[in-house]
């Protein structure tokens, strides 16, 4: 895809340029995303060179009627006042091929434009989801503005790309049109028309240059006044209760503010710009006026004097009002929110290794921190589960139970220490030898098949059948129709989206199953059903127990307290560890009355 | 206050900068319209051989005046919109902060009134003043055709309803191919979501590209639909580029004829097209009226949580005393029915009850979260109504089930002492775990619901009032972790409302407030009640 291989190059060049969502904003300079949207930009046009050409040849005919209006007001003017109707209608008459010439050429410019600017939405979003879907799979969390991405920001990419390469083309032929016009009329006007012309261009340029800041400023403002406002209209309820509302106010106020006085300093810009218009647009008029007395000794008949002022008039002028109010912000803004998109970071795919090993999980003086600062999670743990053992691991939440399961699944590499599978480091392992079923069930929009064979493409009705009934999913499937019957997530309960997962990794060819709280949505009966199924089923489990029942029901238990661990048959460590006696007691004394106090 | 009222007064918060770009773009409208007659003018001297400057040297002028006013009115559009935008973004977060949990809108329909309506909104001064002044071209541009030359007009009036016509084409052509294609772009978001929510499945499994290619499978389809939107547009604009020249050609025609007449100078036949142009400029004039009506519609989503009162703080201060909570012949919300409630001074309450039986709408009045329709909450023999602002929130504390945290780090976000209360409520280990531990953002840490609670319970214990309310702030913990924080609890001498669902909360209380229909059913210690089996079904026993 291009715009990796342009992104990996820019890459290559600068490799700060890549860096995360969060920093992006704060670390790289303007001069980095008017860079890379150059650069993305001008890849686009590259890979459609046929339809650039195109594109052009269609507009120039679409500038036609500028090119031929000075002309057909001069020669029926002429034709006029001569008294020679048939050749004034004739002018006339060239003037209206012109503008249907002009009108075939504009409609007949959008679909090279299509052309150009779909397949590169295509790109942008592709880029979006699989940044997205590889970001989210890297780091565990779902990235809330891959939808504001998706949704928004392409579009407004898709819409000022388009603009642009609309407003550029237009003003290109527009001028080109007027010029040669003007040239054909009478050459020496061009003497008149071109300086002021080129020197409001340069104003506009100067000035687009100097509010490339204050319109990121802008954008940067609206942004943190959004996130603001979501805070805070979610936390209302705290705000009051912990009495703050002066201090948010004023917080929020302050975002206010800045926002605003960005807003005045691109106002008094935006000002500027009817300078460069004034140079480049009227003062060209002023000058044919000014030097008309002398065009006229020179020559000129009235026709030609009204022909070059209607050049300017309807040529000169609009071209440069539509360039200098069109292109200000929108190419500033193009370039920063093309930016935007383009910082998802794409994670080029590594190819993960894949060896085949065994299904013994072995975990060697396993140590696991969040951060350089942090205190680990996991503190120089040792476990071996043999193929056919049956593990529950208990503790209190957030102790890092779902840590030790994802360090297991070979998705967390160890700080130190080291996780192997049938002796190969975890990483590396055949993903398809062990499945982790995580809390959230995952569940997703197509037929209860496809949802099942998720782990095991192909595999045969009967199998999908079998583990539906292990699991105790069979009411589920047959509310929904059968193996063919469509699952929409949304409608299901959580207990439901749990039961599929279940029997999806129980049809999995994997020899290692990790339950991390997978069953936590089921009732108490449902749940020992699933984990007897599995337990039965060939090859070693490891539950992460939301109730301590599962651990009674292990054939060995983990106990994570953070700094120490315990492992054990049930009987055992009800008497040896006090936490693990603690956790079995609360749980069975709950449904009864407690002890008086 | 209704929406129009909104937008009169949005129109007085341009100040000085609405009266400036009243005055510059009628100005500039003026100006714009004497052009081409100047011009004429000045043409026609030319071309008759006077030498005299006059003409020229007004049309230099004009320039000069049109260009200036257009500078100002650029200027002023921007100031003065941001200086409204400013005014009523202040205005209506603050509004809504005084409002608090009152206000009653989803988070999301706030964000976006506070956000867009207001910005919307606040374009009304000048899209007021620019449509009154879009009107004055196309109109003078009409009416000067007719003083120069009356077929002239009539040429252009018989030319004018193509133009209309074709503009009304585009709104109703493009509505339903962009509805089809934002159907397509929303099957996509909808394939992402669901992936990016299951990323722990998709991570273990490995189906990351797999994923990726089911997320896209609607591409195609939202290509074929984009390509559509372009094909319509060039439909429309194929129609415009046309339609707009040939009415040119037609007033060229006529204009041509009477200049062959004598009926028109030359540059009375310049100023004819141009004229003819101004007054086919409706563009403007309609931009304008769609920006008043999004004006209005963003004032209507304003006007509504405007309107509504907040919640007045009264001017009493508290005296000490012990906390004792009152409630007295409370009713709210339909569902508090005339109830009545004494939580003793330094007492420890447990309220429990079915869910939507009012547990949490207690909690809310008990801190003055919301405000009982009838009967009345006193702290310490002073009605919450009356107790001033900082005297009142200085002496409730509040935790919830699911806690909104403020401040750029954790510490600041529990305030107070924060390594001590993180402690109390047992959250002081997995904040240690965190990148940066207590300098952690609270947005960049990774936690779980029971995480959250715990964090919110730490900024509870932080808070130095004598009143602290527990909304359900354990429901996500272990049960080991409950019960740490029950002891802490339990040894808080502060007057504490703690609503609950778990047996074990309320046996630690000292007494159970039992709700049943809107009311207090039992108010006893939890052993008294526990034989009682309707009480143990409350428990879902």
């Amino acid at each position: 895809m291009t715009i990796r291989r342009v992104l990996t190059a820019a890459l290559r060049r600068r490799p700060h340029a890549l860096c995360g969502r969060a920093r992006s904003t704060a670390r790289c300079s303007v001069s980095d995303h008017r860079v890379r949207a150059r650069r993305v930009l001008a890849a686009a046009l590259r890979r459609r060179r046929r339809a650039l050409v195109m594109f052009g040849l269609w507009s120039a005919l679409g500038a036609v009627p500028v090119l031929v209006f000075g002309r057909s007001v001069a020669g029926a003017t002429d034709a006029f006042l001569a008294h020679r109707t048939w050749p004034a209608l004739a002018w006339l008459g060239a003037l209206a091929g012109g503008a249907a010439v002009g009108a075939v050429g504009a409609a007949r410019a959008y679909g090279p434009l299509a052309a150009i600017v779909e397949p590169f939405r295509d790109a942008l979003v592709r880029h979006v989801v699989r940044g997205a879907v590889h970001e989210s799979v890297r780091t565990g969390r779902a990235d809330d503005g891959a939808v504001a991405r998706l949704t928004q920001q392409v579009e407004i990419v898709r819409d000022t790309f388009s603009g642009l390469l609309s407003i550029a083309s237009g003003f290109a032929f527009t001028l080109a049109g007027a010029l040669i016009g003007l040239l054909t009329l009478m050459p020496v006007t061009l003497l008149l028309v071109v300086p002021p012309v080129v020197a409001g261009l340069g104003l506009f340029l100067g000035l687009v240059a100097r509010s490339v800041r204050r319109q990121r400023e802008l954008i940067l403002a609206e942004e943190r006044i959004a996130e603001s406002a979501t805070a805070l209209a979610g936390g209302l309820r705290d705000i009051t209760a912990c009495g703050t509302e002066e201090a948010v106010a004023a917080s929020a106020g302050r975002l206010i503010d800045l926002q605003a006085a960005a807003a005045r300093s691109m106002a008094r810009l935006a000002a500027g710009r009817t300078v460069a218009l004034a140079v480049g647009g009227r003062l060209p008029l002023l000058l044919v006026l000014a030097a008309a007395p002398w065009l006229v000794r020179r020559g000129a008949t009235p026709g030609v004097v009204l022909g070059s002022l209607t050049y300017v008039l309807q040529g000169l002028s609009p071209a440069l009002a539509t360039v200098i109010r069109g292109v200000g912000g929108s190419g500033l803004r193009l370039a920063v929110t093309l930016d935007r998109v383009m910082s998802a970071a794409e994670v080029p795919p590594v190819p993960r290794p894949s060896r085949a090993g065994g299904s013994e999980l072995a975990l060697c003086r396993v140590t696991y921190a969040y951060g350089p600062d942090a205190e680990p999670v996991i503190d120089d743990l040792s476990l071996r589960v043999p193929e056919g053992d049956h593990l529950a691991v208990v503790g209190p939440s957030g102790i890092g139970k779902s840590t030790l399961s994802r360090l297991a699944a070979g998705l967390l590499a160890p700080v130190r220490g080291s996780v192997t599978l049938g002796g190969v480091p975890a990483a590396e392992a055949d993903p398809s030898v062990r499945a982790l079923i995580p809390q959230e069930a995952y569940v997703f929009g197509g037929t209860f098949r496809e949802n099942l064979s998720y782990l095991r493409p192909g595999a045969s009705d009967h199998a999908l059948d079998h583990a539906v009934a292990a699991v105790g999913a069979t009411p589920l499937a047959e509310r929904l129709g059968g193996l063919g019957g469509t699952v929409d997530p949304a409608a299901l309960s959580a207990g439901e989206r749990q039961l599929i997962a279940l029997a999806r990794a129980y049809v999995s060819p994997a020899r290692l199953v990790i339950l991390d709280e997978a069953t936590c949505h089921l009732d108490a009966t449902a749940e020992e059903r699933a984990e007897r199924a599995f337990a039965a089923r060939p090859g070693a489990l490891v539950v992460i127990a939301h109730r301590m029942t599962s651990a009674r029901r292990a054939r060995r238990v983990l106990v994570l307290d953070g700094t120490r661990a315990w492992l054990g048959a049930h009987e055992d460590l009800l008497e040896d560890c006090p936490l693990y006696r603690e956790l079995h007691g609360h749980w069975t004394t709950e449904g009864q009355a407690p002890a008086v106090r | 206050m209704t929406a129009s009222r909104l937008v009169i007064r949005t129109v007085r918060y341009g100040g000085v900068w609405a009266s400036l770009l009243a005055v510059t773009s009628l100005l500039e409208a003026g100006a714009t319209l004497l052009l081409p007659a100047v011009l004429g003018r000045a043409v026609d001297g030319v071309l008759g051989g006077s030498r005299s400057l006059t003409w020229p040297l007004v049309y230099a002028g004009l320039v000069a005046v049109s260009m200036t006013c257009d500078a100002l009115t650029d200027l002023s559009i921007g100031t003065g919109t941001a200086a409204a935008t400013a005014r009523l973004r202040h205005l209506f977060t603050r509004h809504v902060l005084r409002l608090g949990p009152s206000a009653g809108l989803p988070a999301g329909d706030l964000t976006s009134r506070a956000v867009t309506a207001t910005a919307d909104t606040a374009y009304a001064p000048s899209a007021a003043i620019l449509t009154a002044t879009a009107v004055v071209p196309p109109l003078g541009g009409v009416i000067a055709l007719i003083l120069l030359d009356p077929w002239l007009a009539l040429t252009f009036g018989l030319g004018l309803p193509a133009i209309v016509a074709l503009l009304r084409a585009f709104v109703r052509d493009t509505s339903a191919v962009v509805g089809r294609y934002l159907e397509a772009q929303g099957r996509i978001a909808t394939r992402l979501v669901e992936t990016l929510a299951g990323n722990r499945t998709v991570a273990a499994a490995g189906t990351a590209e797999r994923e990726a290619a089911r997320v896209l499978a609607p591409l195609p389809d939202l290509a074929a639909h984009g390509h559509a939107t372009w094909r319509i547009q060039a439909t429309i604009s194929g129609r415009g580029t046309l339609a707009v020249p040939l009415l040119r050609v037609a007033v060229l025609a006529v204009a041509g004829y009477e200049l062959s007449r004598g009926r028109l100078t030359a540059g009375g036949l310049l100023a004819g097209t141009q004229y003819a142009g101004l007054g086919a400029d409706i563009g403007p004039v309609i931009a304008q009226l769609g920006r008043l009506a999004r004006a209005r519609a963003g004032a209507a989503r304003l006007a509504p949580v405007l309107d509504q009162a907040p919640p007045a703080y009264g001017p009493a201060s508290l005296p000490d005393g012990p906390g004792l909570l009152e409630f007295r012949g409370v009713s709210a919300a339909s569902v508090l029915d005339g109830l009545d409630l004494v939580v003793p001074g330094g007492g420890a309450v447990a309220v429990v009850g079915r869910s939507g039986g009012g547990k949490s709408l207690l909690a809310a009045l008990a801190g003055r979260l919301a405000d009982p329709d009838d009967g009345e909450v006193l702290l310490d023999g002073v009605p919450l109504t009356s107790l001033e602002h900082g005297a009142l929130r200085d002496a409730v504390g509040y935790a919830f089930a699911r806690p909104a945290l403020f401040g750029d780090t954790i510490a600041e976000a529990i305030g107070g002492d924060a390594e001590t209360a993180a402690r109390a409520a047992c959250a002081d280990a997995f904040i240690r775990r965190l990148p940066l531990g207590y300098r952690t953002p609270p947005s960049e840490a990774p936690m779980s619901g029971g995480e959250l609670q715990r964090l919110g319970l730490a900024r509870a214990f932080a808070h130095p009032g004598r009143v602290l309310i527990l909304d359900d702030a354990t429901s996500s913990l272990d049960t080991v972790t409950e019960t740490q924080v029950g002891d802490v609890l339990t040894r808080d001498g502060r007057t504490r409302l703690i609503i609950a669902h778990r047996v074990g909360t309320a046996a630690r209380a000292d007494l159970v407030a039992w709700l049943d229909g809107g009311t207090v059913r039992a108010c006893a210690p939890h052993r008294e009640l526990w034989p009682d089996p309707e009480y143990r079904e409350v428990f879902g026993e």
